[in-house]
C-alpha cells in the first residue's frame, strides 16, 4: 500500500518540470559560459574595489611623497605606517591609491555613458520605427551614415575642442557636483570627465536607437500589438509595456559590450593627451606617462595597461555570455 | 539600376555637403576659437596687441566675416570681390563682416562682469575681399593654407608629404590581414569544436579587445626594449626610417634609410595592424561561414557527392564572403586616415599622426581637411558596397 503512493508521488515529481521565470532561465544559460561568468566575477570585484576606492587607498591621489621616486613595491612609508602596495611613479605619488582612483572614474564614465546613449537611444529609436515617415528615414539615413565614419577622429576632433574650452563651457553645477561625488574628484575637476560622458553619449546612442527602431519595426506588424491597439491603449502605453520590454535583450547586450568599449575609447583619449589630463589620474595617462620611463623601466607600462585590457576583455565575455543567454537564435 | 545610381548620387552630395558643414561647424562654434589667448595676452602689460593687432589677426583668419561668408569661401571659394556683369560691379558696398567690434561690458544675475559685443564700428564690404588672398575653395580640392605645423604652406602639401607613408603601412597591413585572416577563420569554421577551433576563439577573442594602444607600447616593450637589453637582435621602436646608421647585434650594420632600415621599421607598426584586424575579422570570416555551412543548398551539394574541397571552395567559401566585402571595403577610408594610435605610437610619419599633431597644435584647417576627406571617402566607400553586393549576390537588386 505505502509503496504504491510512494511510486505515484515520486513520478508525478519527474514529469513536471520546475517552473522557472525569465530571469531564472537566462541565468541558468548565462551560467554554462565558464568565461563569461568568470569575467562576471572579475567585473564584481573590480566594481567593490572602486566602490571603495577612498576607503582602500592609503595615499592621497595626489600626495607627493618627496625623493621617493620610482619606490618599488611594497615600500612602507616611515612616518606614518603606511604602504606603497605598487610603488610610486615618477614624482613619488603612490600607484596603488591612483589606480583605483583612475578606475573609479573610468567605471563611472563608462556606466553613465552607457545609461544615457540607451536611454537617448531607446527614445529616438521608438519614436523612428513607431511613427515611420519622413522622420524616421532622415533619421535612420543620418545615423548609417554616422555609424559608418571611423569613430576614433571624431571622438579625437570633438574631445579636443571640449577639453581645451572646458572653462568656457556651461555645465550646471549640480550636475559637477553630483559627477564630483561620483568620480572622487571636486566639482572643478570633474568638468573633464562629464565632458567626456556627453561625447561618449553623443555618439553612442546612434547604435542602440538602430537597435531600438530594428526591433519597433518588427513588432509593430504582429498580432499582440493589433490586440493591444483593439483593446484601447494609447502609443505610449504601447511603446512602454511591449516595445522597450520586447527589445531590451538586444539592448542589454550592445550596452554590455559598449561599457567595455568606452573603457578603452577614455583610456585612448586620456593615453592620446585629448581626454582627461594629468592631476586627475586615469589609466590612459598613466599608461602614457609611464612611456618616457620605458627605457629603464620596461614593465613600468603593465601597471596601468592590463587593468585596461582586463576590463575590455571581462566585458567583452560578458557581453558575449548575454548574447548567448538572451537570444539563443544569435548563438556562433 | 540607373535611376538607383543617380539617386545615390544626389544622395552623396547632400551628404559630402553636410558633413562639410558639419565639420567646419566643429571648428568654428567652439567656444575660444584662435583668438582667445591672444584676448588674455592683451591684458597683462608687456608686448601689449593693440587693437590693429586684433583687427589684421582676425583679418588673417577671416574672422571678421559673417559666418556663412566664411563658410561659402571654405567651400566654395567665393564671393572673392563683387560681381561684375559687362564692366560693372554689383554689391561691392554690401556688408559681408565686421573688423571692428565694439564691446559692452554688463554685469550678469551672479554679479559677474561679461563682455558682449554690442555693435559695429567698421564694417567690411564685399569689395575689401578683392585685396585678400582667397582659395580655390574645398570643392575643387584646396584645403587652404596650413596655420601652425607647416605654417602658410597649403594643406594639400602636407598631406600629399604623408599619404604615401600611411598608404603604404595601412595598405601592408590589410594585405596581410586579408591573407591571414580569411584562411584562419574558413579553417576554423570547417573545423568548428576542433582543439584549433577552441584555441582561435579564444586567441581572436582576446585580440579583439586588445586595445591598440597597449598592445603597441607592449611590443615595443618586448622587441625593442627588452630584446635590445638582453643583447638579441632589437627592432626599432618608431619613425620610418633611422637617422644615422645603427648595429644590429648578430647582423651587423643597418645603413639609415636604405630599404633594410625602411623594412625593419615597418615590421612592428605593421604587426600591430595586422594582429588587431586578424582577430576582428576573422571572427567575423568565421561566424559568417559557420552561418552558411547551414545553409541547405550546401547540404544539397554534399548531398551530390562533390568532395568536401569543392563543397568549401565553390559553393561556401564565395556565400560566406559577401558579408566580408562591407568590412573590407571600408579599408578604404582607413587607408587614408591612417591608424591614429597606431602611427602615434610608433612616430610614424603618416596621415593619423598628422591628424593628431593638427589637433595637438591648433592646426584646425588640417584636421578639418582629414576629417572632411574621410567622410567622402566613407560616403564612396558605401557606395562601392552597394554596388558590389549586387554583383555578388544576384538575390539583391536595387530599383
Amino acid at each position: 500500500m505505502t509503496d504504491e503512493t510512494k511510486v505515484a508521488t515520486l513520478s508525478a515529481e519527474a514529469i513536471t518540470a520546475e517552473e522557472q521565470t525569465p530571469f531564472q532561465l537566462v541565468m541558468r544559460r548565462f551560467r554554462k559560459h565558464r568565461m563569461a561568468m568568470f569575467s562576471l566575477v572579475l567585473i564584481g570585484i573590480i566594481f567593490f574595489i572602486s566602490l571603495f576606492a577612498k576607503q582602500l587607498s592609503p595615499f592621497e591621489v595626489d600626495e607627493l611623497m618627496v625623493g621617493k621616486y620610482f619606490a618599488p613595491w611594497g615600500n612602507v612609508d616611515q612616518e606614518t605606517g603606511r604602504v606603497h602596495y605598487m610603488g610610486t611613479d615618477n614624482i613619488g605619488r603612490d600607484y596603488f591609491s591612483r589606480l583605483i582612483h583612475a578606475g573609479r572614474i573610468s567605471l563611472t564614465i563608462a556606466v553613465s555613458a552607457v545609461l544615457i546613449s540607451s536611454v537617448v537611444g531607446m527614445a529616438v529609436g521608438a519614436y523612428a520605427g513607431f511613427y515611420g515617415g519622413t522622420i524616421d528615414s532622415v533619421i535612420s539615413r543620418f545615423i548609417e551614415f554616422l555609424l559608418t565614419i571611423p569613430t576614433l577622429p571624431l571622438l579625437l576632433i570633438l574631445s579636443s575642442m571640449l577639453i581645451r574650452n572646458e572653462d568656457l563651457i556651461p555645465i550646471p553645477a549640480p550636475i559637477l557636483y553630483g559627477a564630483g561625488k561620483l568620480m572622487l574628484l571636486s566639482p572643478y575637476q570633474a568638468r573633464q570627465g562629464v565632458l567626456i560622458i556627453l561625447i561618449f553619449a553623443g555618439l553612442g546612442w546612434l547604435e542602440s536607437a538602430q537597435l531600438m527602431r530594428g526591433t519597433t519595426l518588427q513588432l509593430r506588424e504582429q498580432t499582440f500589438i493589433e490586440a493591444s491597439k483593439s483593446l484601447g491603449a494609447s502609443d505610449m502605453q504601447i511603446i512602454f509595456n511591449h516595445m522597450i520590454p520586447n527589445s531590451m535583450a538586444p539592448i542589454i547586450v550592445s550596452a554590455s559590450l559598449a561599457l567595455g568599449g568606452y573603457i578603452v575609447f577614455e583610456a585612448a583619449l586620456s593615453f592620446l593627451g585629448f581626454g582627461i589630463q594629468d592631476p586627475i589620474p586615469t589609466w590612459g595617462n598613466m599608461l602614457s606617462a609611464t612611456q618616457q620611463f620605458m627605457l629603464d623601466k620596461p614593465w613600468l607600462p603593465l601597471v596601468p595597461g592590463l587593468p585596461i585590457f582586463i576590463c575590455a576583455l571581462a566585458f567583452n565575455y560578458v557581453g558575449d555570455g548575454l548574447r548567448d543567454a538572451l537570444d539563443p537564435r544569435l548563438k556562433k | 539600376m540607373a535611376g538607383y545610381l543617380l539617386r545615390r548620387v544626389l544622395q552623396m552630395i547632400l551628404v559630402v555637403f553636410l558633413s562639410a558643414m558639419a565639420s567646419y561647424a566643429i571648428l568654428n562654434f567652439a567656444p575660444g576659437g584662435p583668438l582667445a589667448g591672444l584676448r588674455q595676452q592683451a591684458q597683462t602689460g608687456r608686448n601689449r596687441i593693440t587693437e590693429e593687432d586684433i583687427q589684421r589677426i582676425r583679418a588673417y583668419f577671416e574672422l571678421d566675416l559673417y559666418l556663412p561668408i566664411r563658410f561659402s569661401r571654405w567651400f566654395l571659394g567665393l564671393p572673392r570681390g563683387p560681381i561684375v556683369i559687362a564692366g560693372t560691379e554689383f554689391f561691392a558696398n554690401t556688408p559681408i563682416g565686421c573688423s571692428k567690434e565694439v564691446e559692452g561690458v554688463y554685469k550678469d544675475s551672479k554679479g559677474n562682469f561679461q563682455t558682449k559685443v554690442i555693435g559695429c564700428a567698421e564694417k567690411v564690404y564685399l569689395t575689401s575681399l578683392v585685396a585678400r588672398r582667397t582659395s580655390n575653395g574645398v570643392i575643387r580640392g584646396d584645403f587652404g593654407n596650413s596655420w601652425r605645423l607647416n605654417r602658410d604652406r597649403p594643406v594639400s602639401d602636407l598631406l600629399w608629404s604623408r599619404l604615401p607613408k600611411t598608404i603604404l603601412l595601412v595598405g601592408i597591413a590589410t594585405l596581410l590581414s586579408l591573407g591571414l585572416a580569411i584562411p584562419l577563420g574558413i579553417y576554423s569554421a570547417v573545423h568548428q569544436y576542433s582543439k584549433f577551433d577552441y584555441f582561435f576563439t579564444s586567441f581572436a577573442f582576446a585580440g579583439a579587445s586588445m586595445p591598440t594602444f597597449f598592445f603597441g607600447i607592449m611590443m615595443i616593450m618586448l622587441f625593442s626594449i627588452v630584446f635590445r637589453n638582453m643583447g638579441l637582435p632589437y627592432l626599432p621602436p618608431g619613425s620610418a626610417s633611422a637617422v644615422r646608421d645603427w648595429t644590429m647585434p648578430w647582423f651587423g650594420t643597418v645603413t639609415a634609410e636604405s630599404t633594410l632600415d625602411r623594412a625593419l621599421h615597418l615590421i612592428l607598426p605593421v604587426a600591430v595592424l595586422t594582429f588587431i584586424s586578424v582577430a576582428g575579422w576573422s571572427r567575423f570570416v568565421r561566424s559568417s561561414m559557420l552561418e552558411v555551412l547551414r545553409q541547405d543548398y550546401i547540404r544539397t551539394a554534399r548531398a551530390k557527392g562533390l568532395t568536401e574541397k569543392v563543397v568549401i571552395n565553390r559553393h561556401a567559401l564565395r556565400n560566406a564572403l559577401i558579408p566580408f566585402t562591407t568590412l573590407a571595403v571600408f579599408t578604404l577610408p582607413a587607408l587614408f586616415a591612417g591608424a591614429i594610435i597606431t602611427e602615434t605610437i610608433f612616430s610614424w610619419p603618416g596621415m593619423g599622426r598628422l591628424y593628431f599633431l593638427a589637433l595637438g597644435d591648433y592646426d584646425y584647417p588640417v584636421a578639418m581637411s582629414i576629417l572632411f576627406i574621410i567622410a567622402i571617402l566613407t560616403v564612396i566607400a558605401t557606395l562601392i558596397r552597394d554596388i558590389l553586393y549586387t554583383v555578388l549576390d544576384p538575390r539583391i537588386r536595387y530599383t
